[in-house]
């Protein structure tokens, strides 16, 4: 039921003045103090009670006439719904079958199916049945003109998935199959675990009204589960090999201690095994010593005793080699060259780890564009970008994801080769002196750049100890950002990108000649970030999750083996290898870069030329989310999905149907006034009668 | 001797009046003095001077006392000998129970019965104390509450209490307590020890057979009673008219009460009762009136004189 005014329904407030009256009436008795009750007493009273029941029929006749009168104002009509739901007829029948890692548990997968089953058994030929696969997203099982033995057949070919639980694409989907349904009757069936991590209440999901959604909860009980929630590594490279700490995190949420034994592989074999006594919901740290491993990415696991969810019960990981970032600096030839000119840049260079760089110092006279193999990073300290075949071969590393940095110096670039030209981030203006006011300062740094946003945190790097006396004026080129000014507003660094690499230019220099940064304490981590970031180098990660969209050109330590010294061919095919067997082609970068990890296990990436088994792996486990059990209750998600009975749907529209039917829907409001007349005679004609016997 | 009320009453004895003198004393003089030249009599009232009879002379007797007229005529010693020749006590019974305190109405200048009854007290006991009486004073409560023991010399000191209960009604919030006569006029009834001439001023709300057997502890020593009921005019003629919530102020019960209802059966319970009152107390020989207290004092005084010249006679 709807109102055409419902402003009319605030009279019902009116409500409240005969129910205040009455209760005045009721309480406006004083009290008066009186010697004694005792003659009172002995009245046989005509009690307040039967005053009252009087006065609370008056009042409920009063009240209810107001409450028809108001109602009567407010013009109430039902409302045609605007979609018929029949209780007959052939049937819409969505079923969303959850296939993720968690419903591995014991017998769930198979009651999964065997519930899945039923349902379609009951799907008759006038029915339309669609089988809905869901984990981490949704997919369709069957075609849509499929016949209950079709959706059986795909329903026998489905299979677990490794992704993790998410409810939310399949009850998008499944809306959207059931929203453009003809047929009068909808039906969405929830088969699943009922897990409560994959659960988020997304308030745009709804069924269209009338969508019965039924609930087959595969779940709940008691689910003891023991997991390897987390595996680190500590790799020591100081040595004459490397040697890899491994250290695992084992998890058991069950309500009873447990007892596993812990097995640690490395490069598919099995090397050290620990006990370990878990206790009742609780987790346990497992250390394995120190073992040498072999140069390269080497896979490796850590299994624990298998139990009633398998995929849980192993981590696998790469053990991947630091790799050291090539950096070669390419100095001033000969005379040019200030003596320990590149000695500051090399030097806070070599310093660390993670990652370490490996330095190169070369004049520019003696370059050969294979020095540029391999590259990540060339630094120009104050020398001319090289040209003819070295030049070519320097921009074809640009452009092929390698960095360069560039420090114009005091160099004449009249000089430069006119092919840099187009591929420099700015134009190199004259030389600014401000030794006459004690040098210039960094002023405007940006820290939301990935150069300094490590010095983003209050005590983090102070650049505003480094006096500049002298730099170039530089001018950036469209398309170039500027990620630090001096303090007069011209540019300190400029950079540009350039197909898939980065140029960076820097208008001082690296040395204490024109400034006195490299006698900062925040020169080092300022150089490290300099090479990190121009060099494109990513912090190599040991696995990845299920379901997990790998972006390989964000990934170089995967592809770089394969693409090193081919850097104009770097988007050629390299064939990534699921645990399956199923292999997909990809590119570093380019349109084929972005893979979906779906299977757990090691992936392997090849280049064309890679034998089978020596490709870099790629290790995919479960999402640890999935080993927490905890039980969601069905009903939660039907009351979320639900549309509310009588809640106006987008674009539904109340006034259908001819002006004679919105004038007989709205003509309720006659015999509620005539109901609310009749009342008032009734409540006049009593509380005179009830006036009269009062007095006498 | 005999008295006539008078028509009219004085305004000066207007109750209402009266309470603008703040001197008890005082108030009691102008009562007493106004009430006594109004009747046209000497102030000295009393039966101490009228002869009673003649008595033979026995050795010891005071001399003096012979009649020597009689002597001469009859050769014999006889001495004279006077009718009350000795003052009387005089002692009030002033209940000051919570209920005595209703009537003081915050908007008009009526006074509670408390007041009127202190007044009353305080007039009579001077009247009686000119008249050479020994004059005590009990209030009562559940219990006796004050005690001045009769004595020629305690008017002043009667004053001073009765001024005191008079105030106490008037500002301090009472405590309810059903009382009774019965307890405190039972122990009043073992300290007097000669025989008194009791005045009790009540507002009798008990079972009239309560009553009487209260008043039986005092009237069963050889006492002479004068019983004064005091009513406020609402408590007889119970002339409110709003629907209210009426509490006792003795128990503090609350009772919802539509007076209209109840008017008339009010009335006649009162009128029955002020009846019983009257009819049992009268049968116990003691002397039973009924005051309203909007009415003057001099109809009080009348009583009290009419009651004690009934008792001189019947003695």
């Amino acid at each position: 039921m709807n109102f055409l005014a419902p402003a009319f329904l605030a009279g019902l407030a009116a409500i409240a003045v005969p129910v205040i009256i009455h209760l005045i009436n009721r309480e406006r008795k004083v009290v008066v103090e009186f010697p004694s009750l005792m003659f009172l007493e002995r009245i046989p009273y005509r009690s307040v009670r039967r005053q009252k029941i009087r006065h609370l029929l008056l009042l409920i006749l009063r009240c209810i006439a107001l409450a028809l009168l108001v109602a009567a104002f407010a013009r109430p009509f039902f409302a045609k719904r605007r979609t018929a739901v029949g209780t007959t007829g052939a049937r819409e029948v969505v079923i969303l079958l959850d296939r993720s890692a968690s419903m591995g548990y014991a017998d769930r997968w198979t009651k999964a199916r065997d519930a899945a089953r039923k349902v379609i058994g009951r799907l008759s030929s006038s029915d339309h049945g669609t089988l809905v696969l869901f984990a981490g997203d949704a997919s369709v099982a069957n075609e849509a003109t499929a016949t209950p033995e079709r959706i059986a057949a795909a329903l026998s070919v489905a299979k677990l998935s490794a992704e993790p639980t998410r409810y939310a694409p399949a009850l998008k989907l499944a809306s959207q199959i059931i929203s453009a349904s003809t047929l009068p009757r909808r039906e969405v069936v929830l088969i699943s675990d009922y897990q409560k991590v994959g659960w988020v209440n997304h308030n745009e999901i709804s069924f269209p009204p009338g969508t019965v959604v039924t609930t087959t909860d595969i779940g709940g009980g008691a689910t003891p589960n023991v997991a390897v929630a987390q595996v680190t590594t500590d790799r020591d490279s100081t040595g004459d090999r490397d040697h890899v700490t491994v250290a695992a995190r084992l998890i058991n949420t069950g309500a009873a201690p447990k007892l596993v034994t812990a097995t640690l592989a490395i490069g598919g074999r099995d090397v050290q095994t620990k006990s370990v006594n878990l206790p009742a919901s609780g987790a346990q740290q497992v250390a394995f010593t120190s073992i040498a491993v072999p140069s390269g990415a080497t896979k490796g696991a850590v299994r624990i005793t298998p139990d009633s969810l398998t995929p849980d019960d192993v981590l696998a990981f790469t053990i991947a080699p630091d790799d050291a970032v090539p950096v070669l600096v390419i100095e001033p030839s000969g005379s040019a060259a200030r003596a320990n000119q590149s000695l500051y840049l090399s030097r806070a260079l070599a310093i660390g780890d993670r990652p370490s760089f490996r330095v190169t110092e070369k004049p520019a006279d003696a370059l050969t564009p294979r020095d540029f193999d391999g590259r990540a990073l060339v630094v120009l300290d104050e020398t001319a970008p090289p040209g003819g075949a070295v030049g070519a071969r320097l921009r074809a590393l640009l452009e092929g994801g390698g960095g360069i940095v560039i420090v114009p110096g005091s160099g004449r670039v009249e000089t430069w080769p006119a092919e840099w030209r187009a591929l420099l981030p700015a134009t190199v203006g004259a030389v600014v002196d401000r030794t006459a006011d004690a040098g210039g300062t960094l002023s405007s740094l940006d820290y939301a750049h990935p150069i300094f946003e490590l010095f983003n945190a209050p005590r983090s790097g102070d650049f505003s100890t480094a006096r500049f006396y002298r730099y170039r004026a530089l001018t950036p080129q469209p398309g170039a950002t500027v990620p630090a000014r001096f303090d007069d507003g011209s540019p300190a660094m400029v950079e540009r990108s350039v197909g898939t690499g980065k140029v960076v230019m820097w208008a001082s220099t690296f040395d204490p000649y024109w400034t006195n940064l490299p006698l900062q304490p925040v020169f080092l981590p300022f150089v490290h970030q300099l090479g990190k970031h121009v060099g494109r180098y990513a912090d190599p990660r040991a696995s990845f999750i299920a379901g997990e969209v790998l972006d390989l050109s964000r990934h170089g330590e995967l592809t770089a083996p394969f693409t090193a010294g081919r850097a104009a061919d770097s988007s050629s095919e390299l064939t990534l290898e699921a645990p399956s067997g199923a292999r997909e082609r990809v590119t570093a970068t380019g349109a084929n870069h972005l893979v979906t990890l779906r299977e757990q296990g090691f992936y392997e990436l090849r280049g064309r030329t890679t034998p089978t088994g020596s490709g870099r792996p790629i290790a995919v486990n479960v999402d640890p989310a999935e080993s927490d059990l905890s039980h969601l209750d069905p009903p939660d998600v039907v009351v979320a999905v639900t549309a509310v009975d009588g809640q106006r749907q987008p674009g539904s529209d109340v006034n259908t149907g001819t002006p004679q039917d919105q004038e007989q829907r709205q003509k309720i409001w006659w015999y509620l006034l005539l109901g609310a007349v009749v009342l008032m005679a009734v409540e006049t004609v009593l509380s005179n009668r009830l006036s009269k016997a009062m007095s006498s | 001797m005999t008295t006539a009320a008078p028509e009219s009453t004085t305004s000066l004895l207007d109750p209402t009046v009266l309470a603008r003198i703040g001197n008890l004393e005082l108030l009691a003089r102008t009562v007493v003095d106004g009430f006594i030249n109004g009747l046209h009599r000497a102030p000295h009232l009393g039966s101490s001077t009228d002869f009673a009879e003649h008595r033979a002379y026995m050795p010891g007797d005071d001399i003096r006392r012979i009649d020597w007229r009689l002597y001469a005529r009859s050769d014999r010693y006889y001495l004279k000998e006077y009718e009350a020749d000795t003052n009387m006590n005089f002692c009030v019974i002033l209940d000051a129970s919570p209920s005595m305190r209703y009537g003081a109405m915050p908007d008009d200048a009526r006074l509670s019965k408390l007041t009127y009854g202190c007044y009353l007290a305080a007039c009579l006991t001077y009247f009686s104390s000119l008249q050479r009486d020994r004059v005590g004073l009990v209030t009562i409560d559940n219990d006796i509450v004050d005690y001045v023991p009769p004595s020629a010399k305690h008017l002043q000191q009667i004053l001073h209490t009765l001024d005191r209960v008079e105030k106490k009604g008037r500002d301090s919030k009472v405590t309810p307590g059903k009382s009774t006569l019965l307890a405190p006029l039972r122990k009043l009834s073992e300290t007097l020890r000669r025989r008194s001439l009791v005045l009790l001023i009540s507002d009798f709300y008990e079972d009239v057979e309560d009553v009487v057997a209260a008043l039986s502890q005092v009237r069963g020593r050889g006492n002479d009673m004068i019983v004064f009921h005091l009513l406020d005019p609402r408590e007889i003629d119970f002339s409110f008219s709003d629907a209210s919530n009426f509490i006792d102020m003795e128990t503090g019960v609350k009772m919802p009460v539509i007076p209209e209802y109840l008017r008339a059966q009010y009335r006649d319970l009162v009128s029955a009762h002020t009846a019983a009152l009257a009819k049992r107390i009268g049968e116990s020989r003691a002397d039973y009136s009924l005051f309203d207290t909007s009415k003057p004092l001099d109809k009080a005084l009348f009583a009290y004189l009419a009651a004690r010249q009934r008792f001189s006679r019947v003695r």
